[in-house]
């Protein structure tokens, strides 16, 4: 085990005040859960939800209402803050906010967490995406250099390679991007990450976009 | 319900969007809703096209106390989807898989594909045009038609038919986008004075909020987007739209009915029936 999994918590709860992703998890006075974005910490007139529920609406739309097809995209809506009484609501509204994130982390730290190349995925694809394997590396290395960057395109910190042989996902990313003990929203605070075991069905889009553009 | 679910997991595989905000809304709902009412260990959601991806699932319900997943497809139909990418997403090799936890797996049908879909679209019908004569109403239940390897077709025929032998409307049609007997055909291949439509989809999206409505003539060519919602919601406040001399009422998707969470876990307890079924009997051979 690395020692950025050794020492991080079993839970993204164990632990609190704690940040993932763009979010900021605190327990109040009261001893409820307090959810809102890392950037309102400080902001007093949020707009207070109380349903695990409300965070899915939270989850879907941007600050100007614009639809979010990918839920770790730095791009979170700001003004409210989520008021949860019970660790599982706060459990279930995390899952909202980052769909699956929390099971990758735990089965990361259970070291189970199964690592899949991007060729592979690539080569498992039917239908309309088969195409998408045909990407050559150099296409694959700007494609994910762009797509994947923490800067506007998704916050997760990338465990998978580019192929079986290990080659790095994208020379144009940062070492950073593949490191779990790193704040991928660039404020440098202690944050727990949202681990990427697999390239995510947008990124096979985009690979077959690529694809067809070039034939 | 008399099965104990207390030790297994629910799984509701939806389709989802890159592009359509409302596609994932319903099956999101029926997730909340059956997990309120607490009848299995744990219960999940995952798409195709939006997170949590199958793949994201293979990791999902890791407590030791979960021994049985059922994995319920909220399609319309079987087809590619359920037959290719969700086993293959999901690493299923078949009916039941067994995991190297000894966890299985346990592919359940469709919810398309449940006998109370029958039922759920006599509602709908009854709920988006309330105190119409059935009589005097001609019931068209629509699909996509010829996409790949897409059984919507058959599965909105079958219905239809179902719905003709309990002889309540004047007519019930099955009317597909793309393939005859064709949705912009309607007109010429109705003669009552009322018209009710109902989307045979999972979710609204494109087909139910814009291309149907085209296809019908309720509603201009590219007239607004899928992710309007305010023209959206007006398109089915307008009812009864008229047209051709009739009454024309245009109802939601049949997947965004409540009533679809019953389904799905009817699915996963068809399932454990089954299989306890055919364990009795391998059990008695034995």
């Amino acid at each position: 085990m690395s020692e950025t999994a050794q020492h991080a918590p079993a839970d993204w709860l164990d632990v609190l005040p704690c940040c993932v992703g763009e979010i900021l998890i605190r327990r109040t006075e009261a001893g409820e859960f307090s959810l809102c974005h890392r950037e309102d910490a400080e902001m007093e007139s949020l707009r207070i939800e109380r349903e695990a529920e409300a965070a899915a609406e939270l989850a879907r739309y941007d600050d100007s209402g614009r639809y979010r097809p990918l839920k770790t995209a730095p791009n979170l809506q700001h003004g409210w803050t989520l008021l949860l009484g019970r660790a599982e609501d706060a459990r279930l509204a995390l899952a909202y906010f980052y769909p699956g994130r929390a099971a990758a982390y735990q089965a990361w730290k259970k070291e189970t967490l199964r690592i899949t190349a991007l060729r592979q995925t690539l080569a498992r694809q039917t239908g309309m995406y088969r195409v998408a394997a045909g990407i050559s590396d150099e296409e694959a290395d700007a494609l994910v250099g762009n797509f994947c960057k923490s800067d506007g395109g998704c916050l997760r910190t990338i465990l998978w390679r580019r192929d079986a042989a290990g080659a790095v996902p994208s020379t144009l990313l940062p070492r950073v991007k593949f490191d779990p003990g790193f704040d991928q929203t660039g404020r440098g605070e202690a944050a727990l990450p949202l681990l990427c075991q697999e390239a995510c069905n947008l990124l096979v889009a985009e690979a077959r976009k690529v694809v067809k553009t070039s034939e | 319900m008399t099965r104990d679910f207390s030790h297994a997991a629910l799984l509701i595989v939806g389709h989802g969007s890159t592009v359509n905000p409302d596609s994932s809304r319903p099956t999101l709902a029926h997730t909340a809703e059956i997990r309120r009412r607490a009848i299995f260990g744990e219960v999940a959601c995952c798409f195709w096209k939006e997170e949590s991806s199958l793949r994201d699932a293979l990791f999902f319900f890791q407590d030791a106390s979960i021994r049985e997943v059922y994995v319920v497809p909220n399609f319309i139909s079987e087809g590619y989807f359920t037959q290719t990418v969700i086993p293959r997403e999901l690493e299923l090799s078949g009916r039941c898989t067994e995991r190297v936890s000894g966890q299985v797996w346990n592919y359940c049908d469709p919810v398309g594909s449940h006998p109370m879909m029958t039922d759920l679209l006599l509602q709908r019908a009854h709920d988006v045009a309330p105190g119409v004569p059935e009589g005097e109403t001609t019931l068209l239940i629509v699909a996509h038609g010829t996409s790949l390897n897409d059984n919507s077709a058959v599965a909105a025929k079958r219905e239809a038919e179902k719905l003709r032998e309990l002889n309540r409307f004047a007519a019930v049609l099955n009317l597909y986008m793309e393939e005859p007997p064709l949705v912009a055909d309607w007109a010429k291949l109705t003669d009552t004075r009322h018209v009710v439509v109902v989307p045979f989809f999972v979710s609204d999206g494109l087909h139910s909020y814009e291309d149907i409505p085209v296809l019908l003539g309720i509603e201009p060519k590219a007239a607004g987007s899928a992710t309007d919602r305010r023209s959206t919601a007006e398109l089915f406040r307008q009812n009864p739209h008229k047209l051709h001399g009739r009454e024309l009422y245009y109802a939601r998707s049949i997947g965004t009915e409540a009533r679809f969470a019953d389904v799905i876990v009817q699915q996963a307890e068809a399932f454990a029936e089954l299989k306890s079924g055919r364990e009795l009997v391998e059990g008695l051979v034995a």
